[in-house]
């Protein structure tokens, strides 16, 4: 069904002989090494145990839950305003994010729907945190593999969108902006040519980052054919964003369902890529955060004018019913399906956060991977330690 | 919400990146349902439809694993999520409430099941999608006496995690699972912290500062009062 | 310096030192949870640079480090490596509790799996509220834990006996004059039976 490419078959060899190597006798004394749960390169607490033979993994296992917060039990002992205070920390480098998906879905369950103003806020704000989140993702890159300087550039220019963002909503990192039926506020004077002026920044950032680290030829070794996934694989474990994507799946929740929000409004392309190795995962967040800023300046060309508020009731009660609306979040397909018993609180809160998924990969595409290419297999599967634990 | 098609044939070719002619109507859901029906006959117990938004189904846990399988066969390849609901209504309340004035009306409320019924106290439930039609799909099941269900393993190796999470959450195994180890709390935890009756230590010991928030307000009597309607 | 393990220093020598000490730190660095992005924004982002602080943000071992920013919730899976970790650095060590989920648990104070407070498990010298806090806060909170660095006597520390003579003295008040920060009592917070110093808040303000 799938055809491979020969890096892909390449990679599915390494990993079948590590397999055999189990089974056999010629087995050598095998070593496991202990990643984390605190080390530099695991962006966090995440600790992976790698049992080795040589210089190559055989088996490999994270353990997450080193940051396990318990927010599925706790969405449920409060009220639905106050969950999004909560959410907002999952993926915490893109939080706004995060409140759109459970604000669409109790607006779904109570069947309003914001106004078009709002809608466009929302999806205006919502990519700039993408680009805030996979900003920081592209600086964070180069470090994995002994380039500091990138992580320099990342937080430089993050800064200034961290800085719309803060304009906007008043948060520099957790704006908990979202409210069910519109938002809290509108945006302040002056911040559209702001805007504007940052995502040319933005876009000489990528242009930049292009040519300091995807041009250079360290990089390129370190990643081209390393920790393929093939899509059918990459389907069964349920991955999602740009991880998918650079396996060759079309599939970008922005695109390819209907929400009421602003993204059918704008035109942009959804970058896929055939390898599924490191270096394809990478080059397409490249090319999203690029379309991002695209979005960005289309939306607010014709934001539309209008209330930003729909008419909902003081106090909110969400009728009985479930719902589940997931959007396309910068790490990947973000999802809440929302139980409501007619109560002021959410009765049950099943939250798919993408990293979750892209994780649970690792001791399939870690299998028959030398040592230091963990590291950039797990950089570019990208993760966020909330977004895993939760 | 923009309107929707009815048309079902919304496939797009890998390399197409405009949005697709066609997005998922209720003529492609009940096309669903019924091709389902057709390899499951009557174990497929119900089946719920929320117009021109979502499905969900029902089926009984003798054909959990066939169902996964069903599915992905008709094209659902895209593993999303699976989880458990316990439908005991919490015997702590919503958390609104002070507990130490908890006990004057302890009328446990009735447990009542969610969409496409149900008959036990704990059901599972998990989420595919259809890349190519663009369409999702919730199945539920309902959790028998023995805590125990068939993996998903063998069709879809997301599963793993989601499984184990569950099992550590709710107590529900899964047999045919390999490693049904704690994935987020330390091996000595005690209890499963998604059922409903599993307290929040901290709830007991301290009310919740945020009670003030859903009280309403004394001087408010146009009710419905939208706040900030005329924004901008 | 075997004057300060017999705990006998003379004064300009301890003033020597302790200037010493405070602009040279090497910080380990405890990400955690979102804090610690906006701990690597005010360490590794060139708007802050915490290194005109005379602070170096790069050990890649606690065995090398000054201080610890535990940055971000700790949860109870986590509590013993946090531990472990702060128990393999050297003396003299100070610890920076940022943001509301290492002070308290902020708001996952009802959580089953969350560690309420850093400051169960290790002595705290400086709380940095806000969740999180702008990179100006964490680097207010360096800069007073420079100043208490400053004002100590070494050879009080060693001796685990008051906790610091010379600050006790005058430079307390002092300090006190000129922040107009009330830094809060807290007696009950001593875990072994060392002399914990009353801990710092950024922005004053009680801790519970």
């Amino acid at each position: 069904m799938t055809m491979l490419n020969e890096r892909q078959q390449l990679s599915y060899i390494a990993a079948q002989a590590a397999d055999a190597r189990l089974n056999v006798e010629l087995e050598t004394d095998g070593m496991t090494l202990n990643i984390g749960p605190q080390h530099p390169a695991t962006h966090g607490t995440l600790r992976i145990i790698a049992r080795l033979d040589g210089e190559q993994v055989v088996w490999a296992e994270p353990v997450p839950g080193y940051m396990h917060r318990g927010y599925e039990k706790l969405t449920e002992v409060r009220t639905f305003p106050q969950v999004t205070t909560l959410i907002n920390r999952i993926d915490w480098l893109g939080s706004f994010a995060n409140e759109v998906p459970f604000i669409l879905a109790a607006e779904q369950l109570m069947e309003i729907e914001a106004p078009p103003r709002a809608q466009y806020i929302r999806t205006i704000l919502f990519e700039l945190s993408r680009i805030a989140n996979i900003g920081l993702f592209l600086g964070d890159l180069g470090v994995q593999m002994g380039a500091v300087t990138p992580a320099f550039f990342g937080f430089r220019d993050r800064e200034y969108v961290l800085n719309l963002i803060e304009g906007a909503t008043g948060g520099r990192f957790h704006p908990n902006f979202d409210r069910i039926g519109g938002l809290k506020d509108d945006l302040p004077k002056g911040w559209i040519n702001e805007t504007k002026q940052v995502m040319k920044r933005l876009r000489g950032f990528c242009d930049e980052i292009e040519d300091l680290l995807f041009g250079n030829e360290i990089f390129q070794s370190r990643t081209r054919g390393i920790g393929v996934i093939p899509a059918e694989v990459a389907k069964s474990y349920g991955l999602s964003g740009a991880n998918l994507r650079a396996s060759g799946v079309d599939w970008d929740l922005r695109r390819d369902q209907v929400l009421p929000m602003a993204w059918d409004k704008a035109d942009f392309k959804v970058w896929t890529h055939p390898d599924g190795d490191s270096w394809a995962r990478c080059w397409v967040r490249l090319q999203e955060t690029r379309e991002a800023t695209k979005i960005v300046d289309q939306l607010i060309d014709d934001l539309p004018a209008g209330p930003i508020m729909a008419k909902v009731p003081r106090i909110i009660k969400v009728p009985e019913g479930e719902a589940w609306v997931s959007t396309e979040n910068p790490l990947g397909e973000m999802g809440y399906y929302v139980i409501s018993k007619g109560d002021l609180g959410p009765f049950r809160v099943k939250i798919r956060s993408a990293s979750f998924n892209n994780i649970s990969i690792t001791p399939w595409v870690l299998k028959g991977v030398y040592v230091p290419d963990i590291i950039t297999i797990l950089a570019s599967l990208y993760f966020i330690l909330g977004d895993i634990d939760r | 919400m923009a309107p929707l098609s009815d048309t079902t044939d919304a496939t797009t070719d890998a390399s197409a990146d405009d949005a697709p002619a066609a997005l998922p109507g209720d003529g492609l859901r009940e096309g669903i349902v019924d091709a389902l029906r057709a390899e499951l006959g009557d174990q497929l117990l119900d089946t719920h439809l929320v117009p021109q938004t979502d499905l969900w189904v029902r089926v009984t846990a003798e054909v959990w694993q066939q169902t996964g399988a069903v599915l992905k066969s008709q094209g659902f390849d895209y593993f999303c999520f699976l989880s458990a609901i316990d439908w005991m209504p919490s015997p702590y309340g919503d958390g609104e409430d002070d507990p130490s004035a908890a006990d004057e009306d302890d009328e446990p409320a009735e447990m009542t099941s969610g969409y496409t019924g149900g008959d036990t106290r704990f059901q599972v439930f998990a989420r595919l999608t259809d890349l190519r039609r663009h369409v999702g799909v919730t199945i539920k099941v309902d959790v028998p006496e023995s805590m125990t269900l068939d993996t998903w393993l063998p069709t879809f190796a997301g599963a793993n995690w989601h499984e184990r999470e569950t099992h550590e959450m709710f107590g529900i195994t899964f047999e045919g699972h390999p490693d049904m180890r704690n994935l987020y709390l330390p091996g000595e935890f005690e209890g499963y912290p998604l059922r409903k009756d599993f307290p929040l230590l901290a709830r007991m010991i301290k009310p919740w500062p945020g009670i003030v928030d859903v009280e309403p307000m004394p001087a408010d009597d146009t009710d419905d009062d939208a706040e900030g309607g005329d924004g901008s | 310096m075997g004057l300060v393990d017999r705990g006998r220093m003379p004064a300009p020598l301890t003033k020597l030192f302790n200037i010493g000490r405070s602009y040279s730190m090497w910080v380990y660095q405890w990400g955690l949870a979102c804090c610690a992005i906006e701990m690597g924004a005010a360490f590794a982002s060139p708007r802050y640079d915490v290194m005109r602080l005379g602070v170096i943000p790069l050990p890649a071992s606690p065995r090398q480090a000054d201080f610890v920013v535990v940055s971000g919730t700790v949860t109870d899976k986590m509590a013993p490596a946090v531990r472990r970790l702060y128990e393999q650095m050297p003396e003299p060590k100070y610890v920076i509790s940022m943001g509301s989920c290492a002070n308290c648990g902020g708001p996952y104070w009802d959580s089953y799996s969350v560690t309420k407070g850093v400051d169960q498990i290790l002595p705290v010298d400086v709380y940095v509220p806000g969740c999180p806090p702008r990179p100006e806060a964490l680097l207010e909170g360096i800069v007073l834990l420079q100043q208490r660095i400053r004002n100590e006597d070494m050879g009080a520390k060693w001796r685990h006996e008051e906790y610091s003579s010379l600050q006790a003295s005058n430079t307390r008040a002092a300090a006190n004059d000129a922040r107009k920060k009330a830094l809060k009592q807290s007696g009950k917070r001593s875990t072994d039976d060392q002399p914990t110093p009353e801990p710092i808040v950024v922005g004053g303000g009680p801790i519970e």
